[in-house]
């Protein structure tokens, strides 16, 4: 018991951030925009793009995100492996600029699948009603 | 119809080199969009919304694959840039006290003006030579800078410095993004 609370004691110290560095920096869970942003491209279908990406997600949740977030997410996702990109060409109404588009990998969609799997069993036998009461 | 020049100079500024015609050919085309469905003016604040937003998180990225070899090179030509940065600074100094050998207070602003503007040279160097990083390059450079510093005064390894030394210090790191700021939107012009 006195180990337990030595423990917990542990992980409530500011050195926290080394436990979880060393936990989470393994790019086995998704962060919750990256979720949102991978489940997004999974609904446009591959090829699509950012400014498309960040409308969906903005039609869909009513968030309205930064341009520069989605990149950066995606960008992550990418060096995680979940999603691909490459460069198209430029069109007249980007102001001649190119678009990359983006392509979910089955690692994207196995991270999705075991991400939901976990929120399942999380959930399971939860009741809100009562922890509302 | 175009965004307006600032806020366009702003994510030219701040891009990832290697992601900036996506990220702002992504801006363009929404806001031909909204210019259309909402009017100009509503496009232009969702612009400037959306410019300022993205900031730290262009800052915070990089498409550059990792590659132990190219990073150590770059700390390396940073190193080498910082140094050559502080001689500069420094004999410009010493050319400046020649001319105004008692300046002090509010008088003392050549000194901060030729520091600052080396500092802007340097920064500009840094992007022209390394063409992948961009501005978020500078930053941790310029922090670098500032921490190599300010670390062994805290320590007490180092005589502390004076206010305005401070002043000149802490400035380096805005004038050396300045500098790497205006040749990203020079080129992307």
């Amino acid at each position: 018991m006195r180990d337990i609370r030595r423990y917990e004691r542990a992980l409530d110290s500011p050195y926290d951030i080394l436990y979880y560095a060393d936990n989470m920096a393994k790019g086995e869970y998704l962060g919750e925009f990256e979720h949102v942003v991978l489940l997004t491209l999974l609904r446009l279908g591959d090829g699509t793009h950012g400014a498309l990406i960040r409308m969906e997600i903005e039609s869909v949740t009513s968030r309205s995100p930064a341009i520069g977030a989605v990149h950066a997410t995606l960008a992550r996702l990418e060096r995680k492996g979940l999603i691909t990109s490459w460069i198209g060409e430029p069109t007249k109404e980007r102001g001649g600029k190119a678009k990359r588009h983006f392509k979910v990998e089955a690692a994207g969609v196995d991270a999705l699948k075991q991400s939901r799997a976990t929120l399942e069993r999380l959930h399971a036998g939860l009741s809100f009603q009562k922890r509302l009461a | 119809m175009t965004p307006p020049f600032l806020a366009r100079a702003i994510v030219a500024a701040a891009a990832p080199p290697l992601d900036y015609e996506s990220v702002a050919g992504d801006l363009e085309e929404e806001y031909a969009g909204r210019v259309e469905s909402a009017g100009r003016a509503h496009a232009d604040r969702w612009y400037w919304s959306q410019a300022l937003r993205s900031v730290p998180a262009l800052l915070a990225y990089t498409r550059v694959r990792p590659s132990l070899v190219l990073d150590a090179l770059t700390a390396a030509l940073v190193v080498v840039l910082l140094v050559a940065m502080l001689f500069v600074a420094e004999f410009m100094c010493n050319a400046l006290f020649s001319v105004y050998p008692h300046a002090s207070g509010a008088r003392s602003w050549p000194f901060f003006v030729a520091g600052w503007a080396d500092a802007a040279f340097f920064g500009a160097l840094l992007t022209v030579i390394v063409r992948s990083r961009g501005l978020r390059l500078t930053v941790i450079a310029s922090l670098a800078l500032v921490a190599a510093i300010a670390v062994p005064i805290f320590l007490g390894y180092s005589s502390p410095l004076s206010a305005g030394t401070w002043l000149l210090l802490l400035g380096a790191v805005p004038a050396m993004s300045a500098g790497t700021a205006l040749v990203q939107v020079l080129r992307r012009r």
